[in-house]
């Protein structure tokens, strides 16, 4: 297993460098200025010209790479145009935050799913299973721009249960947690549901059943776990889904993460903080599909990294 | 404490890097500067006591004696030449830059004298004057651990979360009455409709300019908010590229103007939050001249026109053209209408539209037929200089359709090195004739100051610039006794 993970570390080099590339070309390659964003259009031309050249922006674009890439080798993202200090700096101030929303989804996700996913699928076509898929049909059809501001009319104006915006404690959480995890949980629990449907039919829960398990019991003890390794890999590749959901649910929870950042960046034309935060996602998500894959062992022993 | 919530957040908490409608909103709360502008676009001495003309090319300030900045130091005249020179340094790369080059030099004989001199007759010199100033020594933005360098204004800035909130706290060195606020909240709220609950639940206080129309007339049925509009400023139109022989032709340009049912625009997609514009001056403006040619909405003399031209209805040679413009909800329903509009004189109107860089770098290189915009924040009618004048064609300037007539550069000229108020008023009024008649722009509408405050906060003084200065003296009315 050891092998394994190594071998998987190793491979997020080739990764990361193919997208520092794409972002690179995509962001040069379109139009924008970062120099005139920064001084503005009435600058002297002489001005802007020492700007390009302060920054290296009028050497050849494969220069430019060249130079990113070795920074970026030495673990340096290059200073932000923009705000004038550091791209890691900037993306640490944020990067928790963003963490903290697409984790709290992914858990509202699970929560809701794995109830709902389980009731459909113990008894498929039973008023059950109607309900959860219609709750899922809905979570999916519904989406954040919609649900964020309904959540916060019934919660935080009416109820007054919770606050409006902003990232605090716990409380502030709950509504864009919800927001962002509703559409997840209801991918989660109809995949849920698929898998125990083909799973009922495996002959280890008919050995199950026929030594006395009632067919609830069997499906919790045996079927369930053989279930979940289709749901974690939609765990893992649904990350990506999270990670730009979180983006539309930081604007309107007033969520300060790395998607507002990054928005801002491209705008800006922010080249170094556009290539930093682009990355900052993408290796996200690589991480976290390298943690699903080694969950496969937990979730199921017969399961062997070679 | 008020909350006011903005739509985005400001970029920067040192007046000489900022230039963003936000930063400068809430720096003028913070920071201070020789002088500012009063409703009708005059200058009014602030940090100065006078000032004065000395020649063409100088102008001399004598400045109040014992003004503070929030950490107690006085603002002195020293502090006035170190913010000028160092915007004006190079190396420093301020944005700011490129609108004080023409100052030569700035001196301070003593203390209490600041000599502007300028590098020729500049008779709009004195909107750099309006230069907020920092303290002598103040470090470059990122150079320094506090959150914004100290100011001379009616607050201070405690805590700047960029894309959260930024907090302002009274200035102890600041002339205050009692009952006008002790903090403000300016609070990132990027969302519009997140705007308006936060308002109808008394969350947030105030809100100027970033309510969308249509709810606003909800707005105004809750008994907790009040609604103030008022004349504004800025400036929004419709560009023509002259680099395309079509829209040389002065015909062209009046049929298009004619085809445009501003009043229609103002009423149905501004929610009357808007007053159709004679030109780029608004009657704000001292300089303003609203004796000029007007555009009414008539689509058969803009047909006509067109027949003139050359263009008539069915034939290939014209009636295709490309109008661009920034991604907006409300841009998009200009762009949809000014469509529909047009084609009803048989105009064919491709629209593109694009986030804000992209867009921006097809206007900077004539990228498009047509193109919307806004001007906003400018005072002196030298602006007209920056954008109509032939010397002004990008890169090095905002003459972005590339419109040239020598009548213009010369009035430009003349306007803006006649120091004699009357006189420069003429030039001007010479100026919007020549604009209104030769249509570089078509102008459209100027947009109105829309506040939307709390009921229990009085003496908000709108300008039309939508300068928030006059927070710092609103009242807050006590809560009720409930016995």
């Amino acid at each position: 297993m050891t092998g394994y993970i190594v071998r998987r570390i190793a491979a997020v080099i080739p990764v990361a460098i193919g997208v520092a590339t794409l972002t690179f070309l995509i962001i040069h390659l379109v139009p924008g200025d970062p120099v005139v964003a920064m001084l503005g259009d009435t600058a002297p031309q002489a001005d802007i010209e020492g700007m390009r050249h302060r920054l290296g922006l009028d050497r050849p674009l494969p220069e430019q790479f060249v130079s990113f890439l070795c920074g970026l080798l030495h673990g340096d993202l290059g200073e932000s145009i923009t705000f004038r200090r550091s791209v890691s700096s900037l993306i640490s101030e944020r990067y928790p935050a963003t963490l903290e929303l697409a984790g709290a989804g992914m858990l509202v996700a699970i929560a809701i799913a794995f109830p709902l996913g389980f009731i459909a699928g113990a008894k498929p076509g039973g008023a059950g299973d109607v309900a959860s898929m219609g709750f899922a049909i809905a979570g999916i059809s519904i989406p954040h721009i919609y649900l964020g501001p309904l959540l916060m009319i019934v919660f935080s104006l009416d109820l007054r249960w919770l606050p409006l915006t902003g990232r605090g404690g716990f409380a502030h959480l709950v509504l864009p947690a919800i927001t962002l995890g509703t559409a997840l949980a209801a991918i989660l629990a109809r995949m849920l549901r698929q898998s125990l449907i083909t799973v009922r039919e495996s002959d280890y829960m008919r050995t199950a059943l026929s030594k006395g398990l009632t067919p609830r019991a069997a499906l919790l003890r045996h079927g369930l776990r053989n279930s979940l390794t289709s749901v974690v890999t939609l765990i893992g590749l649904q990350i990506g889904g999270l990670l730009s959901g979180a983006l539309i649910t930081e604007i309107i929870f007033s969520w300060p993460g790395l998607g507002r950042l990054l928005i801002s960046a491209i705008n800006l034309r922010d080249y170094p903080l556009v290539e930093g935060c682009v990355l900052t996602f993408a290796m996200t998500y690589v991480v976290v599909n390298l943690l699903t894959d080694l969950t496969y062992a937990f979730i199921d022993p017969r399961v062997r990294y070679s | 404490m008020i909350q006011v919530d903005i739509e985005t957040s400001p970029q920067a908490t040192d007046p000489r890097f900022a230039t963003d409608v936000y930063s400068s909103r809430i720096n003028e709360l913070v920071f201070d500067s020789l002088v500012r502008l009063d409703n009708h676009g005059r200058f009014e001495p602030h940090l100065a006591e006078s000032y004065e003309r000395r020649g063409a090319e100088q102008i001399v300030f004598h400045m109040r004696h014992s003004v503070r900045f929030s950490d107690g130091r006085e603002v002195t005249a020293r502090d006035i030449k170190f913010t000028f020179d160092s915007i004006l340094d190079p190396a420093n790369a301020s944005p700011k830059r490129g609108a004080l080059m023409h100052i030569k030099s700035i001196d301070a004989p003593d203390d209490y004298t600041v000599v502007m001199a300028t590098d020729g007759p500049y008779a709009p010199a004195l909107t750099s004057a309006m230069q907020e100033i920092v303290p002598v020594g103040t470090p470059l933005p990122g150079k320094s651990g506090s959150v914004a360098p100290a100011g001379a204004g009616p607050f201070r800035m405690v805590s700047f979360h960029r894309d959260e909130s930024v907090v302002l706290e009274r200035n102890p060195y600041y002339r205050a009455t009692a009952d006008s606020p002790r903090m403000i909240l300016f609070k990132v709220v990027p969302d519009p409709t997140v705007r308006a609950l936060e308002l109808t639940e008394g969350i947030c206080d105030f809100s100027e300019n970033n309510i969308q129309p249509e709810v606003l007339p909800y707005l105004s049925t809750q008994p907790q908010l009040k609604i103030i509009k008022s004349p504004g400023t800025s400036y929004r139109y419709v560009a023509f590229n002259f680099n395309d022989p079509r829209l040389r032709d002065a015909r062209v340009r009046r049929a298009i103007a004619y085809a445009i049912d501003r009043d229609a625009i103002v009423n149905s997609m501004m929610l009357g939050t808007a007053r159709v514009a004679s030109g780029l001056l608004s009657p704000q403006n001292w300089a303003y001249d609203g004796d000029v040619a007007k555009y009414p909405f008539d689509p058969a003399k803009s047909r006509e026109l067109l027949e003139q031209a050359g263009y008539s209805v069915g034939a290939d040679n014209m009636r295709n053209l490309r109008f661009i413009y920034k991604t907006t909800p409300e841009q998009l329903r200009f762009a949809t209408a000014l469509q529909a509009m047009l084609k009803r004189v048989g105009i064919e109107l491709d629209i593109r539209s694009n986030e804000f860089a992209t867009f921006y770098s097809d206007v900077q290189h004539g990228n498009f037929d047509l193109m919307s915009l806004q001007w906003v924040g400018f005072s002196d009618p030298d602006h007209y200089y920056s954008i109509f004048d032939s010397k002004m064609m990008p890169p090095i300037g905002m003459n972005r359709g590339h419109y040239s007539n020598p009548e213009m550069d010369r009035l430009l000229d003349a306007g803006r090195t006649t120091l004699d108020v009357d006189a420069r008023r003429k030039i001007y009024g010479q100026v919007q004739q020549l604009a209104a008649d030769e249509l570089p722009y078509v102008s459209l509408w100027w947009d109105d100051i829309v506040i939307v405050m709390n009921r229990d906060l009085s003496g908000f003084e709108p300008t039309p610039s939508g300068s928030l200065r006059s927070l710092a003296t609103v009242r807050i009315a006590p809560p009720e006794n409930p016995n």
